[in-house]
């Protein structure tokens, strides 16, 4: 297992390859993904979403190793499900940000090799967007965060597109922007594109027309 | 250096998996099965170490059998796949991880519908229309982005199945000289040959 | 260290003879580079360059190149993409190396090593033409690069390259790599994507094919190949050899070619 962890923790996040990023707009948040699903360079499914709906206003992205992505979401579903029925209310964003840092640190010593990115609004329909390394150092962000093998790249696009108070259509267009452009530098990640945006209203959901190579 | 191959079509799935058993440079046995039979409408197909992939996929056949003598009805192909997931990612995090990749083909009793899913050895389970283990990947996944169709019928997936194998005959170093053919339908499963 | 042993200077007595000889040898020799001034440079520079080292220096890698022999002369297809480790350096590389009007090279594996080598080669087939009033044919053109970069081998040279043309004896089609190896044949594909290029080749070849039914299906074994291979992308370029030199058929953007793609009917299986 040792040797086994070893040989992940060099290449884990990078072994299926994936990009998310979330953004912060006006009364809104947005989160985006792309949609491959590989095994190093050989592109396998090229719908392959990595965003999982915790409730109507609390989304996550999971970018990096697909098994532990999979294993992830279903047990940060299944606790915000059972936080509901104890509780009797939904899970702020904040608060599954703790609940995510915390189940990330279970795993201290044999790590789920997935980064993710959380995107929400909460009781006040504030906006919250954070980000956690792969054992759940929380980075709270008020403009945008990034995760995956195309974070370098998310990073230097969201800088120059992002600015504050983006209107929900407004923001789409910046993160979806930045997303494609992103992913065209990255061989990893592309073959499509997903974008959400939610606002206190709805849930706008769009599926990008995107290069294919 | 194993090959597995599945192509799902309007209401069956195709599958096949090559017959040799390979220890080091030498073929022990050119028709070996490298399927088992979870239940009357889906079949498990692995590759793999060769202790690993047996026992776990006996293990996998035993406990999803339980649960139908249980509950009184067979689980659905989408069920299987996710119990086989739980339990390779369970054991992905043990001391000895099972080292082992799978294909699951099924289809339902009722309605017909075929499904097929892909596993690797990591516990990443993804459904496609079309997928392949091993090497072959390689090899037979541009033909069938080429040739397939979600709506195809037996005769077609055969002529689509054929195209593969022979590309592997060609252009794979291992000279496979069996497959296994199986075709999944609400039928049942059946072994089939693919004159 | 290999020299191209045409001639023998030193058993050769008439000075002016031996004048011309020198020169010949000089044109034809193996050029010399300047080396890094350590114990072991091979072992500094796989150091340097070694994928887990951080990749201090990075080397262009990961292509589809793809040629073949038909009826009427030699199809050549080519991506453009450049990677170096997983970041996509560019999309817009030109991986048909034009030695001269009648020979065509590709390029798969260090980009600098294949321009550099078939530049070279390049300026031998022109002395070559110069020296002999006809052309080099495509066998003695692939021999020469072939026995140039094996000169060098185990000096972490990389290159998988395609000569194309044709000579008097009508299409010509040879593999060459940095091992040494050089073989002849009717379809080849190299590069990381060449299994997927080749599942479509293999499937779809026809030796007497029309010239723009062979353009296609060049074209579509390098898109199937850039949809499953991630090193491979960007713009499908496809070369046509004749009897009178190569020509340039197409440059196609992948994303046009899959939109296109997506929307024709599936070619009939049975």
């Amino acid at each position: 297992m040792i040797t086994f962890f070893l040989v992940l923790l060099q290449s884990g996040n990078e072994y299926n390859g994936g990009a998310v990023v979330a953004m912060v707009g006006k009364d809104c948040v947005a989160i985006a993904s792309d949609k491959r699903f590989g095994l190093e360079l050989l592109t396998l499914a090229t719908d392959f979403e990595k965003i999982f709906k915790m409730n109507d206003k609390c989304y996550i992205g999971l970018a990096g190793l697909a098994t532990d992505v999979q294993t992830l979401s279903e047990e940060l579903k299944l606790k915000c499900d059972l936080y509901k029925l104890r509780e009797e209310r939904e899970i702020t964003p904040k608060k599954f940000a703790h609940l995510v840092s915390s189940t990330l640190y279970d795993h201290r010593w044999g790590p789920y090799f997935c980064e993710p990115c959380i995107a929400g609004l909460d009781e006040n329909n504030k906006p919250f967007i954070c980000s956690t390394d792969l054992i759940g150092c929380i980075n709270f962000a008020k403009d945008f965060v990034v995760c995956g093998t195309t974070a370098r790249e998310l990073y230097g696009i969201c800088e120059s597109f992002w600015e504050p108070d983006l209107g929900p259509e407004e923001l789409f267009e910046v993160i979806s922007q930045s997303l494609l452009n992103a992913f065209d530098r990255d061989s990893k990640s592309g073959w499509g594109a997903v974008v959400h945006i939610i606002t206190p209203e709805k849930i706008i959901t769009r599926h990008l027309k995107t290069r294919q190579d | 250096m194993e090959v597995l191959l599945g192509i799902q079509g309007k209401d069956f799935v195709l599958v096949a998996s090559d017959a040799l058993a390979i220890t080091s440079i030498v073929a022990m046995k050119r028709n070996h099965n490298k399927t088992r039979k979870l239940n009357d409408n889906v079949l498990l197909m692995f590759s793999g170490e060769g202790g690993d992939s047996v026992q776990f996929c006996e293990f996998i056949q035993r406990n999803v059998q339980l649960n139908g003598i249980r509950r009184g009805y067979p689980l659905s192909t989408k069920a299987a796949a996710n119990f086989t997931r739980v339990e390779l990612a369970e054991s992905l995090r043990s001391r000895h991880p099972y080292q082992v990749n799978l294909l699951i083909a099924g289809c339902d009793p009722d309605t017909g519908v075929p499904e097929l899913y892909w596993m690797d050895y990591l516990a990443s389970l993804k459904k496609l229309p079309f997928a392949v283990q091993g090497y072959g990947q390689y090899f037979c996944n541009s033909t069938m982005d080429r040739y397939y169709r979600p709506d195809m019928n037996l005769e077609e997936a055969k002529a689509l199945m054929k195209k593969c194998i022979n590309e592997l005959k060609v252009r794979f170093i291992i000279n496979f000289s069996d497959f296994v053919f199986q075709v999944v339908d609400k039928d049942g499963i059946k072994e089939i040959k693919l004159e | 260290m290999i020299n191209l042993d045409f001639l023998n200077p030193a058993e050769n007595n008439n000075v002016l003879e031996q004048e011309e000889a020198n020169e010949y040898m000089e044109n034809l020799s193996v050029p010399t580079f300047e080396i890094p001034l350590v114990h072991n440079p091979v072992e500094f520079l796989k150091h340097q360059t070694h994928a887990a080292e951080q990749c201090r220096l990075s080397i262009v890698h990961g292509t589809t190149t793809l040629a073949f022999k038909f009826k009427h002369g030699v199809i050549v297809c080519v991506d453009s993409r450049a990677t170096s480790g997983t970041y996509i350096a560019s999309q817009t590389v030109k991986k048909v190396i034009e030695i001269n009007p009648y020979l065509l090279g590709t390029m798969a594996g260090g980009a600098a090593d294949c321009s550099y080598w078939e530049r070279e080669l390049g300026r031998r087939c022109r002395l070559y033409e110069l020296r002999n009033k006809e052309r080099i044919s495509v066998a003695a053109a692939s021999k020469l690069l072939c026995n140039m970069v094996y000169a060098y081998k185990g000096m972490g040279l990389s290159m998988g390259t395609m000569v194309c043309g044709w000579d008097k004896k009508g299409p010509g089609l040879y593999y060459v790599d940095n091992d040494g190896t050089r073989l002849e044949g009717d379809l080849f594909s190299v590069g990381s994507g060449s299994t997927f290029a080749y599942g479509i080749l293999d499937s779809g070849f026809k030796y007497d094919m029309t010239p723009e039914e062979a353009y296609d299906l060049g074209r579509r074994a390098i898109y199937h190949a850039t949809f499953r291979d991630s090193a491979s992308g960007g713009i499908v370029s496809c070369y046509h050899v004749k009897q009178d030199g190569w020509t340039l058929i197409s440059r196609t953007n992948v994303k046009e070619l899959h939109y296109k793609y997506q929307d024709e009917p599936k070619a009939p299986l049975v």
